[in-house]
């Protein structure tokens, strides 16, 4: 009987042994950078890219750099760092579809590089602010005027696109980015009676979209966003954009009480009800310049 | 005009050089190309396995040319069996067609054909093998046909992009025969790989329980959008690639780039999508159209888009993801020059709702009801119901569907219009517009109907329920003008395919009807095709996914009164050759090796034919042992219906005086019994096969069964019951393709358990 539980033993530790180094073969180990925030992430990152017997990763929080171990004979670092982009982690190589982004838990949308924006207001400010700006300002503001608004209703229409889908998880981050670009407006460059809408409504803004960003209730989300859109149309009466802005109208939503949006393209997509109703609705204001 | 030829012989191409200029314009250019056929050994996925390789490449070296070159192209076989290529799209003369024991005899092995015609259309084609399954393991490459530089209808902003070529193709580690095999004996192992099973525990788990019940009381397998596992997707060959620079020019922001798509797969349709924002499709089939934004577009086997994509940031690069139909495999370009930026890939299908839509449309006759929708050019798609990006995540447990209320506010039409469900645009056939007038010249016109039929559980393709072989060439006059009215009363969507004309698809854009010559019609959908026939020949028209073409799934356009062709010297043999494809018989054999002895079954079928033998050998002779062999036909389009006539022999040694009895009291007692039979076998609602037989001593026999009920991913069930009080009940473990753990109670032998081989 010994005997047999000795030589079990040396069996079982022979086992586990060739378990631990049952490891990479051909191995060959790289430290890449992969954004990130918390442990959350590092659990998401590593689950993400580890593969039996073929890659290990090991992300650190504070360097935000990953030591990946791989058999180089089997897979490439690139196969590894794909898959952690796929799950929502931008890296040296690859960087995370958008949507898998939002989709992150809020504590792990780690901040990403400034992408598109930053092309899109440069290309903007100067072929189409000087041109008609100077009819209508007072000439004592800066002459960009309606641009300085133009940031706000590209998150507007992030948001609503972001319902339209029933995604309420972008929707959240659109309504973060959208109080962003709130606060980020210079009410010194309005002119005055833009500037005088926008004291008005500009609490309300950042209050409902407080409300859509908060949760990811989507029901929630878009009860927040039938006042934020009432308060938007007033803010865009006041100022116009050189394209054209349709406010649209679904007279079933809240009961029938009906809801009102605003959305660039005069086909109606209707964010109060997502797929189920997408076309419900019609357009009753165009508004432009 | 002096045309010296200066042929360099090895791997690469083979061009010829024009060496003098002649001042005659119109001067030919005569362009030449060798292609080696030739066996290779690849290895994609860890073995190595069997393929096809020409020029020592896979994909086929792209052949490119300029409109009014003259292409020479010499194919020297250097397989052991004979080879073919078809030049996909292109109008020539019908000898040129490539198509084997059609428009030539096989090229045999080790010989040299030369292809020569002149090139008289521009666009993106491409080609292929038309022999066997060449096709499937690395026979197609792109074919591209430049405009003149001073053509007029040189686009700008298009035509001078610089241009990608790309082939899409599939790789499956089986040998093609075999995968052709399995599916025609309904084997599962494709949809186990792909987890599509949809068996009876998977649909308890998501709430469709009744859903799988009414899809198989209506005698319908477990649906899928595709049926072959691939291991792999290519685009030129390789799985992840990258467009980067052009001509020694590294790609940058607001650069525009165009890709030339041919889908060289043999049963795959792939989603194309891009990472960096719309994608403008500007061509299809070789045919210019007006430039049209999309964020999507489905690629059926065999057609060809052109697109146009643009780089947006600098120091980017920007995925295009090429992913199979059942969204369980997919091929990435990435387009620029940096961080790859990628896209979403596609959630996967909710197979239980497909199910329940396709419960809904299938009368219990088996034909389709399309509800009074008349679906056509893809506008409509049933299986937007699978898309969770369309239609929203499957609703988990216990989520209470919230949609009720908006029930009925919705037109019929809409609740499968990919593009009003949602803010994802997708191509359809609708949305192309010709870029100049296509209208047929005045001419007598007629019609012509064509139902696509099929079977999906024997796998049995067809047209107006009729394979190639079973039906005569359709005859044509030459100048006459033909409409093509196709209604696919099928389950799946089949890519129809014409040879050496394009057709116009009638679509709503009147003059402008976009010219295609592949159009992927949808299960229930009606299109509208015409054509001028202007080329004498045997033409092909068929649908292009290999294993539904290879099953008999076409019919072939004749001129009359034509010249006989000089390629096909005893016309006869030719199409004893060519019928003999769908005549294939399919061979499947399976034996369970049990502690209460052998239980097993084989069978060779073909399109109506069926020969099956089951056997029962015990240890001893008072198990006994018998077999029975069936020979019969199957009658209809869902083939429901087989008559046979049967042998049965067995040999048990009973008990003295022991009598057996059936339920009718007819007695038997021979221990020895040698019996003919006439019988017929009926599948009834649940897939239960119901037999009534004959036998020459006058007994008779009803028997209910069915094997291969999926009651889980790997579990199958079957049972047995007959009215000689025999019965049997069993359990089947799948561990792999040919091999199952399998445990039976069977009333002659008792309880018994083993493992089944199969193949």
């Amino acid at each position: 009987m010994k005997s047999i539980s000795k030589i079990l033993m040396i069996v079982i530790s022979l086992l586990s042994y060739t378990a631990c180094t049952a490891q990479i073969k051909n191995s060959t180990t790289t430290t890449v950078a992969i954004s990130g925030n918390c442990d959350m992430c590092k659990a998401t990152i590593e689950k993400a890219g580890n593969d039996k017997n073929m890659a290990k990763v090991d992300w650190n929080k504070d360097t935000k750099k990953a030591s990946i171990t791989y058999d180089a004979k089997k897979t490439t670092l690139d196969v590894v760092l794909k898959k952690i982009a796929l799950a929502g982690y931008d890296n040296e190589q690859f960087v995370a579809p958008d949507e898998v982004y939002a989709q992150l838990p809020g504590c792990c949308q780690y901040e990403r590089a400034k992408k598109t924006a930053v092309v899109e207001k440069h290309s903007q400010s100067h072929d189409k602010g000087a041109a008609h700006d100077h009819s209508q300002h007072d000439g004592t503001t800066a002459p960009a005027e309606t641009n300085e608004l133009k940031p706000v209703f590209d998150r507007y229409f992030m948001l609503k696109d972001a319902l339209v889908k029933s995604d309420g998880a972008t929707a959240a981050t659109k309504a973060k980015e959208f109080i962003s670009t709130i606060n980020a407006v210079q009410m010194e460059k309005l002119a005055t009676k833009e500037h005088t809408v926008w004291m008005s409504v500009m609490k309300k803004l950042s209050g409902a979209a407080t409300l859509i960003a908060e949760t990811k209730n989507i029901a929630k989300q878009r009860n927040a966003f039938s006042n934020l859109s009432k308060d938007m149309y007033t803010l865009i009466a006041a100022a116009p954009q050189t394209a054209p802005v349709y406010y649209q109208h679904c007279p079933m939503y809240d009961d029938g009480k009906g809801a009102h949006w605003l959305s660039k393209e005069d086909a109606v997509k209707n964010p109060y009800y997502g797929a189920t109703m997408l076309t419900c609705g019609k357009t009753v204001e165009t508004i432009s310049k | 005009m002096i045309i010296k030829q200066s042929i360099y012989k090895g791997i690469g191409l083979l061009v010829a050089l024009l060496l003098g200029h002649p001042p005659n314009v119109s001067a030919q250019k005569v362009v030449r190309y060798d292609l080696y056929v030739k066996d290779t050994m690849v290895n994609y996925t860890g073995k190595e396995k069997r393929a096809i390789a020409v020029n020592g490449q896979i994909p086929m070296p792209t052949l490119t040319f300029t409109e009014g070159d003259t292409a020479e192209i010499w194919v020297h076989n250097q397989l052991n069996e004979s080879t073919s290529l078809h030049w996909h799209g292109l109008f020539l003369p019908n000898k040129e067609d490539g198509v084997p024991n059609l428009t030539q005899m096989p090229i045999a092995p080790g010989t040299t054909h030369v292809y020569r015609f002149p090139i008289i259309q521009q666009g993106t084609h491409w080609y292929h093998s038309h022999s066997g399954l060449q096709e499937q393991i690395g026979m197609y490459g792109n074919f591209v046909m430049n405009k003149k530089a001073d053509a007029l209808n040189i686009r700008k902003g298009i035509d001078d992009l610089p241009t990608l070529p790309v082939v899409l193709s599939e790789w499956t580690d089986l040998k093609p025969e075999n995968v052709h095999r399995m599916l025609h004996n309904a084997n599962d192992w494709s949809a186990l790989k792909k987890n599509a099973v949809q068996s009876y525990a998977e649909a308890a788990k998501a709430g469709h329980l009744n859903t799988k019940f009414k899809n198989e009381w209506k005698r319908m397998l477990a649906m899928d959008v595709s049926d072959v596992y691939y291991n792999k997707i290519f685009m030129n060959g390789q799985s992840e690639s990258s467009f980067s620079a052009h001509q020694g020019k590294v790609l940058k922001a607001g650069d525009k780039v165009r890709l030339r798509i041919s889908n060289g797969g043999a049963s795959s349709y792939f989603w194309l999508r891009y990472a960096g924002g719309k994608m403008t499709v500007v061509a299809t089939d070789g045919n210019d159209i007006a430039p049209v934004e999309v964020d999507r577009l489905i690629i059926a086997v065999s057609e060809t888009y052109d697109i146009v994509l643009t780089i947006p940031e600098e120091g980017m690069a920007y995925e295009l993801l090429a992913t199979t139909e059942d969204r369980t495999n997919s091929a990435s370009l990435y387009i620029g020059a940096g961080r790859k930026q990628l896209i979403a890939p596609l959630p996967r299908l909710k197979y239980f709702e497909g199910m329940k839509m396709m419960n809904g449309m299938m009368k219990m006759n088996g034909n389709l009801d399309d509800m009074g929708m008349k679906m056509s050019l893809n506008k409509m798609d049933m299986n937007v119901v699978m898309y969770p990006e369309i239609t929203g995540a499957a609703p988990k447990k216990g989520d209470k569907k919230k949609m009720d209320m908006a029930s009925g506010a919705h037109s019929m039409d809409d609740q499968y219009n990919s593009n009003a469900l949602s803010d994802i645009v997708t191509l359809n056939y609708a949305m192309m517009k010709a870029t100049e007038p296509t209208t047929l010249p005045e001419a007598p016109t007629r019609t012509l109907q064509f139902e696509l039929t099929g079977n999906m559980n024997r796998y049995v393709w067809s047209m107006n329920n009729k394979v190639i072989s079973e039906t005569d060439k359709i005859l044509v006059k030459k100048g006459e003008n033909l409409r093509l009215v196709i209604y696919n009363n099928s389950m799946m969507r089949h890519p129809m395919h014409l040879h050496g004309h394009d057709f116009r698809v009638v679509n709503g854009q009147g003059a402008y009807a976009p010219l295609k010559n592949v159009i992927d019609i949808m299960p229930m959908e009606t299109d509208t095709l015409e054509f001028n026939a202007n080329v004498e020949g045997d033409w092909f028209f068929h649908c292009h996914i290999l294993y539904h073409m290879m099953s008999g799934m076409g019919r072939i356009f004749t001129y009359e009164n034509q010249a006989a062709n000089p390629l096909i010297p005893n016309p006869k043999l030719a199409k004893r050759m060519l019928y003999a494809d769908d005549r294939m018989p399919h061979f499947m054999i399976e034996n369970d090796f049990a502690s209460n002895g052998n239980d097993g079954m084989m069978m060779i079928q073909n399109t109506r034919w069926s020969v099956g033998t089951e056997w029962r050998l015990g240890y001893h002779a008072m198990h006994g042992y018998e077999t029975e062999t069936h020979i019969g036909r199957y009658i209809g389009k869902m083939q429901w219906l087989m008559p046979f006539i049967g042998f049965d022999w067995r040999y048990r040694k009973m008990g003295h005086g022991e009598v057996e009895k059936n339920l009718f009291g007819q007695k038997n007692t021979k221990d020895n019994r040698a019996q003919l039979s006439l019988g017929v076998e009926y599948t009834l609602p649940m897939l239960i096969r119901f037999q009534t037989e004959v036998y020459q001593d006058g007994n008779l026999r009803l028997q209910l069964m069915r094997e291969d009920i999926p009651i889980a991913k790997r579990l199958r069930m079957s049972f047995m019951v007959n009215t000689d009080m025999e019965y049997m009940g069993g359990f089947k473990y799948i561990l792999n393709r040919n091999f199952a753990l399998s445990a039976h109670y069977d009333s002659d032998m008792g309880f018994g358990a083993g493992f089944t081989l199969g193949y």
